[in-house]
């Protein structure tokens, strides 16, 4: 089918083609070198794709096709200014130090709890807002019980990218790829979810492997942990029961976001609103100052960058070759775009990398079902585990390597503070296996569910 | 008044190879203009005797106290013998490690109130004092400052009463 799907889009190798070529590979190899900060790279190529007119004003701001992903912009805002608000509650402060008594001051038995702990917010937060929030606690826990941290801090971002793949709002590259294929919160909860509650006893196993036996401490310190009293952490309870009550609403919102024909963008701008009228913030501008603004022009940046090469026909070219190696075959397909997203992912940003993606399987789509559009084509039976394979491959191919995802830079930074840094090659002992062992499971599950149940 | 008519003559000082158990050695003995009792701050000098960096108290502090305790919400929370067991674990750290190195300094000819401009507007309580020849001569106490100034006071109101 490869002829027919080549010369349903004509490639026109003119000066905007290799211009927006250039301009798309040039500014990809300066963020993975990281010489300069991957915002002003983002923004320098927004720029230059915006002034060597291969990209006009209208098609960035306002087009979905080519342009910034508003939907994706507010979302990511929205939920950090809800979690700038509860964090001085000391919400995970709390959460963390229950955790910590759950397992009875025993430091692997503790170490399992906060992988699945983690692995349940970053399900529901930011994979950063997740290890930033609760792996201080726990190198506080590994000091009091005597133990090296080294796990504790791996293990962290290793759980926070595992959980993160379970929902929309999980990771960045999920919430990017339900905006593109119009999926909801509920299509992740049916379809990656399972995926995610198999892969965590997995992820267990492999734990105890690493450091079962090499996490040890003494009875006499145990009674550390137990005499701490969790409700100290609660500093706010007022507000705590507030923002939990905007946070259920939400999810709620969320869960229904499909059915009610609401953006997922849309619910979270509405919590945000009510949470800080509810809040009585006297002036958010405190709060707003706190988003992460880098990374949300990191994100426009890209939209603009990656719209210029849609435009001038690099990514549908790029999705011919795809169909040509893969021959149509879209089991094929899918184990191809989970395995080379979980490699990709582990040496480059999943961000730029799913951005990059997201229109290459849509016009990958166009090309084979031409006759298709709008959600019967984003959403044809033999494209969704295609969907699932990359959000599979780019969130879990984040545990790979110290620089794949962002959590991990995080860890990393901490065990510098610490005089304890983490080498690229240790991270990657423990991440690389996990990240093998957890994309094989997901192989197994899309094979499995799509391809042998039909689900 | 400046600088140089109120400092104490440098008499000891650290490298940056130091661990701080022998800074903490050197700190607790050494001399402050003629008493052996101890200083609060040195300056940190490289082989050639210029100043690098400053060690004081706070930098001990500091080193004492884990980076996560600051990125966390839990100062309620630690358990008897915490700061114990991170002195000992910090024993051989290097001094260089954990020195200020933007000190704050003043020259010698340096205005009396200049040095308080700098005592108050960075909270610090010892002001390295530069000489002539670019390396540190001495150290301007806060407290030496407070007892010119009581002298001062002190002999206003003589006069008055006189």
């Amino acid at each position: 089918m490869s002829p027919e799907a080549a010369t349903a889009a004509p490639l026109v190798l003119g000066t905007p083609f290799w211009l927006g070529t250039a301009v798309f590979v040039l500014a990809y190899a300066v963020i993975i070198s990281e010489k300069i900060h991957k915002t002003t790279v983002a923004l320098a190529g927004a720029a230059l794709m915006l002034g060597l007119k291969i990209l006009d004003q209208h098609e960035a701001f306002h087009l979905e096709e080519f342009g910034v992903d508003w939907n994706v912009i507010f979302l990511l805002i929205s939920m950090m200014v809800i979690i700038n608000i509860i964090r001085p509650t000391g919400l995970f402060e709390y959460i963390a130090i229950k955790s910590a008594k759950l397992g009875r001051g025993e430091p692997f038995v503790i170490l399992g709890i906060f992988a699945v702990v983690t692995a349940l917010l970053s399900s529901l937060l930011d994979n950063v807002t997740t290890v930033l929030l609760i792996t201080p606690v726990t190198l506080f826990v590994a000091d009091a019980l005597d133990v090296d941290p080294i796990p504790f801090l791996i293990s962290g971002a290793l759980a926070s990218n595992i959980g993160g793949t379970a929902t929309l709002i999980g990771d960045p590259p999920n919430i990017m790829i339900a905006s593109k294929a119009h999926l909801t919160f509920m299509d992740f909860i049916y379809h990656l979810t399972p995926a995610v509650i198999i892969i965590i006893p997995v992820y267990l196993v492999a734990i105890r492997i690493f450091w079962g036996s090499k996490l040890r401490t003494r009875d006499e310190l145990k009674t550390r942990i137990m005499s701490m009293n969790e409700n100290d952490a609660i500093k706010d309870a007022p507000l705590l029961r507030k923002s939990l009550f905007v946070l259920t609403l939400v999810l709620l919102g969320f869960a229904f976001h499909g059915s009610l024909h609401f953006q997922p963008a849309t619910v979270a701008l509405c919590g945000v609103a009510l949470l800080l009228l509810l809040a009585k913030v006297k002036d958010p501008h405190h709060l707003l100052s706190e988003v992460e603004w880098g990374t949300i022009f990191f994100f426009i940046g890209l939209f603009i960058i990656v719209g210029g090469v849609v435009k001038v026909g690099l990514i549908s070219w790029l999705s011919v070759q795809v169909i040509e190696l893969t021959r149509g075959n879209m089991f094929a397909t899918s184990m191809v775009v989970m395995w080379f997203s979980a490699f990709a992912s582990a040496i480059v940003d999943n961000i730029p990398y799913v951005a990059t993606m997201n229109p290459l399987i849509v016009d990958m789509a166009r090309q084979l079902w031409p006759d298709l559009s709008g959600t019967a084509l984003l959403h044809h039976p033999d494209l969704m585990p295609v969907w699932w394979s990359l959000a599979l491959g780019a969130c879990l191919g984040g545990n790979g390597t110290a620089i794949g995802a962002s959590a991990n830079v995080i860890v990393v930074g901490m065990s510098e503070k610490m005089g304890r840094k983490i080498s690229f090659g240790r991270f990657m002992a423990y991440g690389m296996p996990v990240m093998i062992l957890t994309v094989s499971v997901s192989t197994a599950y899309i094979w499995l569910r799509y391809y042998v149940l039909k689900w | 008044m400046l600088a140089k008519d109120l400092m104490i003559p440098l008499q000891e000082s650290l490298t940056p190879e130091m661990t701080l158990k022998s800074a903490a050695g050197v700190l607790r003995t050494a001399n402050r203009g003629e008493e052996r009792i101890g200083v609060k701050g040195l300056p940190v000098l490289d082989p050639r005797g210029k100043m690098i960096g400053f060690l004081s108290i706070g930098d001990i502090l500091k080193a004492v106290f884990p980076s996560y305790m600051g990125l966390m919400n839990i100062g309620d929370f630690s358990w008897d013998g915490m700061v114990e067991d991170m002195a000992r674990r910090v024993v051989d750290r290097r001094v260089g490690t954990v020195m200020t190195t933007a000190v704050i300094s003043v020259h010698e000819e340096a205005p009396l109130m200049v040095c308080v401009d700098h005592m108050i507007k960075h909270g610090v309580k010892r002001l390295p004092v530069i000489g002539a020849d670019g390396r540190v001569s001495g150290i301007l106490y806060e407290r030496d400052v407070f007892e010119a100034i009581c002298d001062i006071m002190l002999s206003v109101t003589k006069e008055k009463l006189g």
